[in-house]
């Protein structure tokens, strides 16, 4: 399954790249490339349904002064007249009901349809940014974006700007509809309108905060909390379950008080305003009735006009809220924005795209690389020469450039000076995808994804792999036998719902999966420290014949796995300060590589000493 | 698991309705039942209201239009806007009523369940994963308060307004009001059945929401194994097999609910057309007025919304009652580890210890110590060491008391140490753990952890003697530097030390200590060791140890392998059975130097990148 979908790529089918826009509502607009039309549509709707609405009304109208009033029939007789009607009543609401469902239903589609390709588009884009950029981006401030600024603007959509626009329409068309009515009449009914939206803007805006406030204290509940529960030896061990119970009670207390005030503030607000619309709906009911009385609208007029303002008046309260929540849609635009706008790592740029695989040759002349921050210089003027099936080992303390050296291998980072030559070409002009598909990399605590065993072996192998290629990697990374003694076998699950690997497991999990990628260049990072005698002698078994025929760094930690090694590289502050093989380099007395052997060998003579001693 | 997970997982669960936890969910009320009636009366009033004032506007068309009256035009408008004053009032204190009150049930059961938690063992924190007992006590105790408040005024208002809407409409012409009384139950149930569909459709849209974090973060963590194995074109398919999924899921679950009202709508017009045309009728008969007509467009019109807020309750009812069952089922937990009837305080911890002859086990059937006897003389200095999984934080649990032996007996001074109160020895033990544990707040507040009332020149003593004082004079706000959520701003090696400067502030007379096993620098480690060393003299002490130097000064070593001590004695002595110790000995050995001399890593600290990186401050 796979490797059927690697065959194609990918389809993104929107680049939000096009979006970028310095005005946020005119980047939400080129986002909805596509859309534009349903969401147009989806607003024509409303339009319609609220017309419907109004038409109902204005039917009552007519049945009161035409029908029951001046007695004019359709029909023959008062009865089919009223059949007639009762159709019409029905009718309208069909018509209402349809607009408003196809309203709904092109803006769900609007706004999840642009959810979708935004995800897809984010996912597709993220893994391609630069290796930097993710090094510095923390992990959590990336989901944030990707989860909670992507739901604000999938609610931007379908609910908000749609929202405006509902009872903005529902306004015009009403106030239209009672200025046909009567022109006095509108105008009566309108008189607060503007202060209660002016009011209620003020209102969500002050409420907006409170209850972000209220929010920050439940944040806080919840550290105390989550501190607590994780702590809950500390507080036992020191006997603090009553201050504890004094921490939670003042800031459980806090979150109340806040609530509280929330609460008052919403109390205030509703009736207050409840009390100007009420008041303006009864004065034009007043009015109304005055004029039907003194005919200057027909009690019909009137009939309609009270169905038709509670459409115009109720609304508006709400239009405030939403407007405030808008805000809130453009924030995450600017934030999503942040990351659409990173420069990615091309894949496929290069000119170099031989049909096979490399020979491994790898010749580093003064290669220099400064950080990208323009000061740190993490390495500086590497030369070596590695043949094919060669290894190589780095030799050197954290932060001595081993692990910068092997990242320019596959253009994780870029050599800012100096050149390679890869089997004779520049490795600048190799694309990355091709450099990746013949570099394999084994980490000291690789990563494993939660999926299947087997799916991590054959993870990044691009081919239709059978169950004995897996096996036969599996065994060579001497790693089988614990894979078959898991109930489900390959099948079982990495991670949380499933087995946790020790690190020894997991590296020869990685090593099975690099055998079956069989690249032609190979990065070791060589450090068994973690792992125990036992496991220490299989992996070692396992790396051996994962580095045949391979060239191969190995990134090392101690002599002993670098003495078999074709080159050693002594790295010391970004530069080669030696190499040679460990005969050559154990030769030279005032050498790092003599230091560092000498400080191993004490090591050894130390511990027999102390054994010794004891005896 | 993850909490999303957690959380999503115990919303599925819905209760069957039971008369005796629906009995005391309502006993939550009891303590308020003024604030009740008072959210009740008025929401029943504004709702009441409501229907009256439509019954209002027929009067104004019936007997001021109709009769030409402007004196009873003004009449009925002084008594609407009466009650628009009334209900203004009522809306005010069902808000602030029902509202607050909310917010106060809330905070009682979130007290309650704290502190029951306090009280509650570490066996119940070992079955119980944290993100589970958080959803406890936030989103549970929301979801039954919000029932308890909002769930009973939108109930009260929907059925007050059908009720009302429906005697108004009795009053003004029974016959009709017959029509519109027989599609309720109609629209009740469509209702219920669009409810119940898009629910479904929400619940997957969540789970799917919840795989595509998953997806997203393992994307982000694993970023370079996805570059390395050129993974990103098959990845992005992988994930698109995901947003279909939830595209699918959260449309139909959108464009099912903008059928929902529209249906309702039709149905309501429907009577309404049914209503006109029998209502003309009865006009002509004389039965029925304009004025009458228009108030029954009105309740019909605006009756979908209390049906649909009844249906919206009754499908949310489900999953609160399922939440308090789940409070209450924690709120009746009894703490497994807890006083005797008769318990005294212990005087002292430094006397003779003794495990005689102690069986435990986590789960039945699989015993974790068997039959462990040891003798431990006051003043004495014990390390532990041993694979993990051997039994070596155990036996520290039980010695702290935190689990009880299930045979056997723990004896201090001789005496079985179930006959003395938790409390008594709990104050008197100092303990670090190999995590350290710090809470948000500032180093200071940290460290008086250990003794509450301790002053702070006490507070600097104790950092000073624990080897903290130096690194912490260097922090920019000196003791008052805020440590950060768990005392994330500070490495691993600083938050040791101010876990070892609270310990000693404690003053205890049992030292017990965990430590660590990744490694801090070597002035850290340096410093962290002269803590111990003066944490140690002349107190009882137990250790499990990583380090060499820790080893080697304990008067007595014991190497702990399938819940048995397999060998014990001093180092010299074990060193020389050339057995287990000798072999963990000898690898820690060469481990512990190569790490000093700065060619391995420390153990857990894979190199991941060489870009130059802030020194911390230590």
């Amino acid at each position: 399954m796979t490797t059927l979908q690697t065959i194609y790529e990918p389809s993104i089918t929107f680049d939000f790249r096009h979006s970028l826009d310095a005005n946020r509502l005119k980047g939400l607009w080129k986002m909805m490339v596509d859309y534009r039309v349903p969401y147009v549509v989806a607003t024509v709707s409303l339009a319609f349904s609220a017309l419907a609405k109004t038409g109902t009304y204005l039917l009552l109208r007519f049945f009161a002064d035409e029908v029951l009033t001046r007695r004019r029939f359709i029909g023959e007789t008062l009865f089919s007249t009223f059949v007639w009607i009762a159709l019409g009543f029905v009718g309208l609401a069909v018509v209402e009901g349809c607009f408003s469902f196809l309203s709904g239903r092109l803006a769900a589609f609007t706004a999840e349809g642009i959810t979708r390709r935004l995800r897809d588009f984010l996912f597709d884009h993220i893994q391609r940014l630069s290796f930097s950029y993710h090094a510095t981006t923390p992990t959590g401030d990336l989901i944030e974006r990707v989860t909670s600024d992507v739901d604000a603007l999938r609610r931007f959509f379908s609910e908000q700007a749609i929202g405006v626009g509902r009872i903005v329409l529902l306004f015009v068309i009403n106030f239209t509809a009672i200025l046909n009515l009567n022109v006095e009449l509108a105008l009566v009914s309108v008189v607060v309108i503007p202060l209660i939206l002016l009011v209620s803007l003020w209102f969500f805006k002050k409420v907006t905060k409170a209850y972000e406030a209220y929010q920050a204290q439940e944040a806080v509940l919840s550290t105390t909390l989550q501190e607590n529960l994780t702590g809950v030896r500390v507080v036992k061990a020191f006997a603090r379950q009553d201050y504890e119970k004094d921490k939670f009670e003042k800031d459980n207390w806090g979150k109340f008080l806040k609530g509280k005030l929330l609460l008052f503030m919403h109390s205030m607000f509703w009736p207050l305003s409840d009390i100007v619309l009420g008041f303006q709906m009864l004065f034009g009911f007043v009015y109304g009735a005055l004029m039907a009385i003194a005919s200057e609208i027909t009690p019909g007029t009137y009939l309609a006009y009270v169905g038709l303002v509670v459409w115009l008046i109720w609304p508006i309260r709400n239009l405030g809220r939403i407007i405030v929540s808008t805000s809130t849609g453009m924030v995450s635009y600017g934030r999503l924005m942040d990351v659409v706008r990173q420069q990615r790592e091309p894949l496929h740029d290069g000119r170099h795209h031989p049909q096979g695989p490399l020979r491994g040759d790898l010749k580093f002349d003064n290669v220099s690389f400064i950080y990208s921050d323009g000061k740190t210089e993490v390495l500086q003027n590497v030369t070596f020469h590695a043949r094919p099936g060669q290894a190589i080992a780095l030799l050197g303390s954290t932060g001595s450039g081993k692990t910068s050296l092997v990242n320019l291998l596959p253009r994780f980072h870029e050599y800012t000076s100096g050149s390679i030559l890869l089997d004779g070409l520049e490795l600048k002009e190799y694309s990355r995808a091709y450099l990746r598909s013949q570099i394999g990399i084994v980490e000291q605590e690789p990563f494993l994804f939660s999926r299947s065993i087997r799916e991590n072996i054959t993870y990044g192998v691009g081919r239709e792999v059978s169950q004995q290629e897996v096996e036969r990697a599996a065994i060579a990374a001497a790693v089988h036998e614990v894979i078959a003694s898991f109930p489900d076998g390959y099948l079982t699950l990495v991670g949380e719902k499933g087995v946790t690997l020790s690190g020894g497991q997991k590296q020869r999990v990685a090593i099975a999966r690099t055998l079956l990628k069989d690249p032609r260049i190979l990065i070791l990072d060589d450090s068994t420290s973690s792992v125990d005698t036992e496991t220490e002698a299989e992996i070692r078994e396992a790396l051996t014949e994962l580095m045949k025929d391979r060239t191969t760094f190995i990134i090392a930690h101690r002599i002993q796995s670098v003495m078999g090694a074709d080159t050693i590289l002594v790295l010391d502050k970004g530069r080669v300060v030696q190499m040679g093989t460990h005969a050559d380099l154990i030769q030279d007395d005032l050498g790092m590589y003599r230091r560092i052997y000498d400080i191993q060998t004490r090591i050894d003579e130390e511990l027999q000493r102390e054994i010794a001693r004891v005896d | 698991m993850s909490d999303e997970l957690i959380e999503l997982e115990e919303e599925e669960y819905t209760s069957q309705l039971t008369a005796p936890v629906l009995r005391r969910i309502m006993g939550l009320l009891k303590p308020h039942s003024i604030w009740v009636f008072g959210f009740f009366v008025t929401i029943a009033l504004v709702s009441g209201l409501d229907a009256y004032f439509t019954y209002l506007n027929k009067q104004i068309i019936d007997q001021g239009i109709a009769l030409q009256d402007r004196e009873r035009v003004f009449e009925i408008a002084a008594i609407y806007g009466t009650f628009i004053l009334f209900q203004a009032g009522a809306v005010f204190t069902f808000i602030y009523l029902a509202g607050v009150l909310g917010e106060r049930i809330q905070y009682d059961l979130r007290k309650l369940l704290f502190n029951h938690l306090q009280d509650l063992s570490l066996s119940y924190y070992a079955q119980n994963a944290v993100g589970r007992l958080i959803a406890r006590v936030t989103s549970d105790t929301g979801r039954v308060s919000d029932l308890l408040t909002w769930g009973i005024v939108d109930t009260t208002w929907a059925l007050m307004n059908i009720i009302s809407s429906t005697v108004f409409m009795a009053i003004i012409n029974w016959r009709l009001a017959l029509i519109v009384l027989t599609i309720i139950p109609v629209m009740v149930v469509i209702a219920i059945e669009f409810r119940k569909r898009i629910l479904a459709e929400f619940r997957v849209s969540r789970r799917t929401n919840s795989k595509i974090t998953g997806a997203f973060n393992e994307n982000f963590q694993g970023v370079r194994v996805v570059k390395a194995l050129g993974r990103e074109d098959s990845n992005t398919r992988e994930f698109q097999s995901l947003t279909t999924m939830m595209y699918r899921a959260s449309y139909r679950a959108a464009w099912l609910s903008a059928l929902f009202l529209p249906t309702v709508q039709v149905i309501a017009a429907i009577a309404l057309g049914m209503l006109v045309g029998y209502g003309g009728l009865q006009i002509e008969a004389g039965l029925m007025t304009i004025g009458g007509i228009q108030a029954f467009v009105s309740y019909l019109t605006f009756m979908m919304w209390p049906v649909q807020d009844l249906a919206r309750v009754y499908a949310e009812m489900q999953h609160s009652i399922a939440s308090a069952e789940r409070i209450f089922n924690l709120a009746d937990t009894p703490p497994e580890v807890h006083d005797r009837p008769g318990a005294v305080p212990a005087s002292t911890l430094l006397g003779e210890i003794e495990f005689d002859h102690v069986d435990f086990h986590y789960e039945d059937r699989k015993p974790v110590l068997t039959d462990f006897t040891l003798e431990v003389k006051p003043g004495e200095m014990i390390a532990l060491v041993g694979p993990t999984g051997g039994g070596k934080s155990t036996i520290v649990n039980l010695l702290c008391r935190f689990y009880e032996p299930r045979q056997g007996q723990i004896r201090i001074h001789g005496r079985d140490y179930t006959d003395f109160t938790l409390e008594s020895i709990h104050s008197k033990i100092g303990i670090v753990l190999q995590t350290p544990h710090l809470f948000s707040g500032t180093v200071r507040e940290n460290i008086r952890y250990g003794r509450l009332e301790a002053s702070n020149e006490e507070v600097e003593q104790a950092a000073k003697v624990a080897g903290a004082h130096d690194f912490i004079v260097t922090l920019e706000k000196g003791y008052e530097h805020n440590v950060g959520e768990g005392g994330n701003l500070l490495s691993v090696g600083q938050k040791q030390l101010i876990s070892l400067a609270r310990a000693v502030l404690a003053r205890p007379e049992l030292f017990i200590m965990d430590e660590a096993t990744s490694s801090v620098d070597t002035l850290t480690e340096s410093l962290i060791q002269r803590g111990m060393e003066a944490l140690m003299k002349g107190r009882t002490s137990f250790v499990i140890a990583h380090r060499l130097s820790t080893i080697r000064r304990a008067d007595r070593i014991l190497v702990i392998e399938n819940g048995k001590i397999t060998e014990k004695g001093t180092h010299s002595e074990l060193l020389k059975l050339k057995g287990h110790y000798y072999r963990l000995y000898t690898q820690q050995f060469r481990h512990e130097l190569e790490t000093r001399y700065g060619f391995a890593d420390a153990v857990g600290l894979p190199e991941t990148a060489d870009q130059p990186q802030p020194l911390p401050a230590d």
